[in-house]
């Protein structure tokens, strides 16, 4: 099966334990709060502004922030992508059908969830909302690919 | 679309994996496909009559709400 946007299978591995160390400090993260200052360096900012963070207010400048925060979204990202789309040890027809109805899945299914989530959610939890959206998508669809390509594995009668 | 991708599998005493290896595609595709959970490409097909040496009627066939 000829795609042209795989990357090789050997980045799902380096996936994996990106996405993993992601999700791990994430929670972290939201379990102790954010801008802890433990890796604070100097940056550079397209834009800033100081409503929320305190960093100077402005566009095009350096900044002084904790990357930390920065550094997990990159990790969940990128491992994110990488699980995604790397190719499966054997690529056919079938795991291409599989992962294009996981994606659409996934997209129908994190709507569904934000949907309820601004209906139903108020106040500042709401921003914890925003954050996880950031990274649903991702996580959702990784899941149920996995998940569906496991279900047909199924014994050999 | 149902098909007999099973029961040429047994006439030809393949297992899925043997099947599998030989048209290049993974063990999972032969059972979804066996299980009618997957309608196979008209280029997989093929390869699977090309395979059998069987006419592909012989082994897809069309069901009623098709």
């Amino acid at each position: 099966m000829k795609t042209n946007y795989l990357l090789p299978h050997k980045y799902k591995r380096i996936g994996w334990v990106l996405f993993v160390l992601g999700l791990i400090a994430g929670g972290y993260m939201i379990l102790t709060g954010y801008e802890q200052d433990v890796l604070n360096m100097t940056v550079f900012s397209i834009h800033s502004d100081d409503a929320i963070f305190g960093e100077a207010k402005g566009f095009f400048q350096l900044v002084e922030n904790d990357i930390l925060d920065e550094l997990i979204a990159v990790f969940i990202i990128v491992g994110g992508l990488f699980i995604s789309f790397s190719r499966e040890r054997i690529e056919d027809e079938f795991v291409y059908k599989l992962r294009k109805d996981s994606l659409v899945w996934a997209v129908i299914f994190n709507y569904i969830v934000l949907l309820l989530a601004v209906l139903f959610v108020y106040g500042f939890t709401f921003f914890d909302v925003l954050v996880f959206n950031m990274f649903t998508p991702l996580i959702f669809f990784v899941f149920r690919f996995h998940f569906m390509k496991y279900k047909s594995q199924s014994h050999e009668e | 679309m149902k098909n007999k991708i099973k029961v040429h599998r047994a006439i030809h005493d393949m297992t899925q994996a043997d099947l599998a290896e030989r048209i290049g595609v993974s063990r999972q595709t032969i059972n979804a496909m066996e299980k009618n959970k997957y309608v196979p490409s008209t280029v997989l097909a093929l390869k699977i009559a090309k395979l059998f040496e069987t006419p592909l009627e012989e082994i897809f066939l069309l069901e009623e709400n098709d």
